[in-house]
């Protein structure tokens, strides 16, 4: 009796363990898909210290110390046949430190003024700005580009009069006509973004500072500034790394002129070469994505904050 | 490394000089317009001054007045350029502050009417020869009458007084008289004096009938010239980079190749008259694709499953259900099969939408729930979530990597392939690793088997359906791996001698499933985004609802089903708009990977390169125009919800 027992507890027992495995099951699948995602950056960060032979050849989970090698970083810092990484890593400095700063000026003011400012018509206005955030940034490249290549001309109906409203800037291919650009764009969701921070400032406030007489730059300048920064930073944060990863606009902008492009046309460029700088991209690829992953690591939180913000940008 | 050093400074310079200027415009209109409040009598000698100044520079800019000259040395040619806004700069701030600060009103007239109008003469005295106007007076008397008519008009209808808008509209009409309707540069002095002096005087006597702005005014004032002053930059830019772009596009799009000659909507028509964006000749073929029929059963499942709990709970299907799992699965093998049968650019588009959505957000999901209190949690996030700040540009070049196939005589150097290859060779073989392979294949279909059985005998087939699904996945792999038919699975075949040879794929050439492995880089870029979302929203679900259910007894998989899924439905929602949309645009991806080559093409990318490669501005506007109709309503899906939230 006794024995039959015991026996039938070590079969429950036996089986209870089996299941046991089966139910942490989850943490094993967890970590199988966190290693499966992981080996793509992996394979490239490998790749990027071996030789171009070494990468031709044998796969990059064969790595052995003796393989590593700067070659490839030296090369594409060094000058190259058409331009090295260095430049295009100033030229997309020199277009996302403005389209960031730029836009947020701007649009800080803007919302300001939709949040705090009582004027005739706002709610309108408002919901027409915030309603562009539909507008897909493709629909607007081919009147930009010719804007940037002609300037801006209207013909009065009737009286057969050609007035210029924008002179030609030459701005084409330059990477003043990529930051405009993304400065456009980023202004519809960068006033909703921040207008749903600084309209949800605390009243008073603002009422204590009209009655002592402060006036609305004041007010603008020493109160809502200071307050909003962690939506500013947010908002930054999104901005820079939407414009230092961009390739679309830049592509169009100014993808015709290699002194003026930046990264992401620097890699693009590389990979269409079939094969003969092959060796270079993962290389390239991982300078270019350096400082998002900086920035990814370091702030975040408030690269979360502003994506998810960012989820309705057009 | 000097000259980009250099070149660099030059930008860096150009663009601080820039914010520089521009800033201290704003900070300037600023300080003027605190004037209001304080010093209105400053405010208005500031105030008009620069609008001389602004009128000076116009012309003085374009060389309409004489003097302006770029000879002689820097200084004289500044003044000679500036000499004529300042002087009226001070005029016309005369004339300003004046009337803020006399009372009578047949003095203020009379300042105002021959102040400006005084200023008027001088500038029209002083026009360049080429540009003096040969008037004709009934051009000028119809043009003047007719915008003053508009003008008091839109006074009434405002409910105005009409006689300011009048006067405006006077001078706008007697300006676009005596300017833009004649020609200019056979004209005579006088002439052109009085084309400047009247309007003039008109605007002038216009501002002077209205009296001294008492506070309130002054207060109506300073709200709306902030509006203007903070709102500006932001509506020039939009206006000049979105609306106006847009409303152009859309013109464009009616417009033939060179923009020279109105089409309708033919540029249309080609987009889906072309067998490249919609080709369903193929159609028939899905009856001979595997992935159709696999899907077609597993709907069958999903009716016998579901006619069962309708008997029971009276519903097809609901979340949890034993019938969902088949539902979706076969509905997304039946949905690719005609993906993979009906080809072209729309088709694409569609397919990347239904994948990436899907895929993206049940993985996201799917990370999120098991990563939800497991150890390291953070960690696993990150690494799910790190491709987010990758470049699309540079996830293709790291997908391109894993992607590599090479000749079946040379050993794999990206990841897939090696893996394919190497499974090859695992099935065929005889070796010790493959029996171990086969036998842990066997160990895993015993204990799926069980978990089924144990299920059905709890009389719990909701429960059987996970490890049934996933035991006849693995039987089937085991099956191909055993080498009961086909001879084993993965990258294999066999030569002329029949000698065995790698077989690779060649993942990004090969359609119509190349698109599918494009699919995927977007999904790994994606699933990140997803799932620190619904993680999120998870979280953010009440503990209680949850302890409650499970004192009620309801299961892990009842309580996320029934409690965590209903609540998170908002966020889901938010993250499939977000993703549709996001999708719909996808374009770097196939740009670098491909260029839309080996029947890869998308809309986006359809629509660069027939606009900025082929130049054929009106397909390509047209292209743009389709993209901006089809993500619209789910735009305003998006749009309406922020704003319920905002």
């Amino acid at each position: 009796m006794t024995v039959a027992m015991e026996s039938g507890g070590a079969r429950r027992s036996l089986v209870d363990r089996v299941y046991g495995l089966l139910r942490s099951i989850p943490t094993w699948v967890l970590w199988i898909i966190v290693m499966i995602w992981s080996v793509p950056s992996l394979s490239l960060f490998l790749n990027s210290w071996r030789a171009r032979d070494a990468q031709r050849n044998s796969g990059w989970w064969t790595i052995s110390p003796s393989d590593l090698t700067l070659s490839n970083y030296d090369y594409i810092f060094r000058a190259s046949a058409a331009s090295t990484i260095g430049e295009s890593l100033l030229n997309s400095m020199a277009i996302a430190v403005p389209a960031t700063i730029i836009p947020i000026a701007i649009a800080t003011f803007a919302a300001y003024a939709f949040a705090w400012i009582d004027f005739k018509g706002r709610k309108v206005l408002f919901i027409a700005t915030v309603s562009l955030l539909a507008i897909p940034l493709q629909v607007a490249l081919i009147p930009l580009l010719q804007m940037y290549v002609n300037g801006a001309h209207y013909t009065l109906p009737w009286l057969d009069k050609t007035i210029t409203i924008l002179p030609d800037f030459d701005l084409v291919n330059t990477s003043t006509a990529v930051w405009l650009t993304h400065t456009g764009f980023a202004l519809p969701f960068a006033i909703f973004l921040l207008h749903n921070y600084i309209s949800s400032l605390p009243k008073d406030v603002f009422e204590a500072a009209r009655i002592d007489g402060a006036d609305h730059f004041t007010i603008f300048w020493r109160l809502v500034l200071p307050l909003s920064v962690p939506v500013l930073a947010a908002f930054a944060i999104f901005q820079f790394l939407w414009t230092w990863n961009d390739f679309l606009i830049a592509n169009t902008m100014a993808g015709t002129n290699p002194d003026a492009r930046p990264t992401t046309i620097f890699i693009a460029t590389l990979a269409g070469d079939f094969g003969s700088n092959e060796h270079l991209l993962p290389a390239a690829a991982f300078v270019q994505a350096f400082i998002p992953l900086v920035v990814f690591f370091s702030l975040q939180r408030y690269f979360v904050r502003g994506l998810l913000a960012g989820s309705v940008k057009g | 490394m000097g000259d980009i050093a250099g070149k660099f400074l030059t930008t860096l310079i150009t663009v601080v000089i820039a914010v520089a200027v521009s800033g201290g415009l704003w900070v300037g209109a600023n300080l003027l317009f605190n004037q209001v409040r304080s010093s209105y009598v400053r405010y208005r000698a500031l105030a008009w001054g620069a609008c001389g100044f602004a009128i000076g520079v116009l012309l003085a800019g374009n060389r309409i007045t004489v003097g302006a000259t770029s000879d002689g040395g820097r200084i004289a040619s500044f003044a000679s350029w500036v000499w004529l806004p300042a002087l009226a700069a001070i005029a016309v701030g005369i004339v300003g502050a004046a009337l803020a600060i006399i009372t009578a009103s047949n003095i203020r007239l009379a300042i105002g009417a021959a102040g400006l109008g005084g200023t008027g003469i001088a500038l029209g005295l002083l026009v360049d020869a080429e540009w003096r106007p040969s008037v004709s007076i009934a051009a000028l008397i119809i043009w003047t009458f007719v915008i003053a008519a508009v003008g008091a008009g839109g006074g009434r209808l405002l409910g105005h007084d009409p006689i300011p808008g009048a006067l405006t509209g006077a001078a706008l009409g007697w300006i676009i008289g005596a300017w833009a309707a004649p020609s200019l540069g056979t004209g005579s002095t006088i002439w052109s004096a009085i084309a400047l002096g009247v309007p003039g005087a008109l605007i002038g006597v216009r501002a002077a009938r209205s009296p001294i702005a008492d506070m309130a005014e002054r207060n109506r004032v300073d709200k709306r010239s902030r509006s203007v002053v903070f709102l500006g930059p932001a509506l020039l830019f939009i206006t000049a980079a979105l609306v106006i772009p847009t409303i152009r596009t859309i013109y464009l799009s009616l417009l033939d190749r060179e923009s020279t000659e109105f089409v309708w909507f033919s540029n249309y028509v080609t987009i889906f008259k072309d067998p490249k964006a919609l080709d369903l000749s193929m159609w028939s073929s899905i009856f001979t694709s595997r992935l159709f029929w696999i899907g077609l059963v597993l709907l069958v499942v999903f009716v016998i499953l579901g006619l069962r709990d309708k008997r029971q709970t009276g519903r097809m299907v609901e979340l949890g259900s034993s019938g969902m799992a088949p539902l979706i699965g076969g509905g997304v093998l039946v949905a690719f099969a005609v993906f993979t049968v009906l080809r072209g650019t729309l088709i694409n588009n569609l397919w990347w939408v239904l994948a990436v959505t899907l895929f993206s957000t049940s993985l996201g999901l799917a990370i999120a729930v098991l990563a939800d209190g497991a150890k390291f949690e953070r960690v696993a996030k990150s690494v799910i979530f790190m491709p987010m700040a990758i470049s699309l540009v540079g996830a293709s070049v790291v997908w391109r990597f894993m992607y590599i196939a090479r000749d079946s005589s040379k050993s794999q150097t990206g990841v897939m392939n090696a893996l394919w290859v190497g499974l090859g060779r695992l099935s065929t073989g005889s070796g010790l690793p493959t029996i171990i392979a086969g036998i842990a294949l066997a160990i895993v279909l015993v204990l799926l088997l069980g978990a089924v059985a144990r299920a059905l005998s709890r009389n719990e087939p909701a429960r059987a359906v996970m490890p049934g699904a996933i035991f006849i996945l693995v039987g089937w792999f085991a099956w191909r791996f055993w080498g009961i038919t086909g001879g084993g699975i993965g990258g294999f075949r066999f030569n002329d001698a029949g000698v065995q040879l790698a077989d690779p794929i060649n993942f990004i050439q090969e359609p119509p499933f190349n698109n599918f492995w494009l699919m995927v880089v977007l999904i790994w870029i994606q699933t990140g985004f997803a799932m620190v979302i619904l993680s999120a929203a998870i979280k953010a679900v009440p503990t209680e609802l949850i302890e409650a259910a499970r004192v009620d007894g309801a299961s892990t998989s009842q309580i996320f089903w029934r409690v965590t899924l209903p609540q998170i439905a908002t966020t889901i929602g938010v993250v499939v708009t977000t993703l549709i949309v996001l999708v719909m645009k996808v374009f770097d991806i196939v740009k670098v990977m491909t260029n839309g080559n080996f029947g890869t093409e998308v809309l986006a990318n359809n629509m660069y390169r027939e606009a900025f490669s082929n130049f054929n501005t009106g397909v390509g506007a047209a292209l743009a125009a389709l993209i901006f109709v089809s993500v619209l309503p789910v735009m305003y899906i998006n749009i309406r919800r922020m704003q319920r939230e905002g």
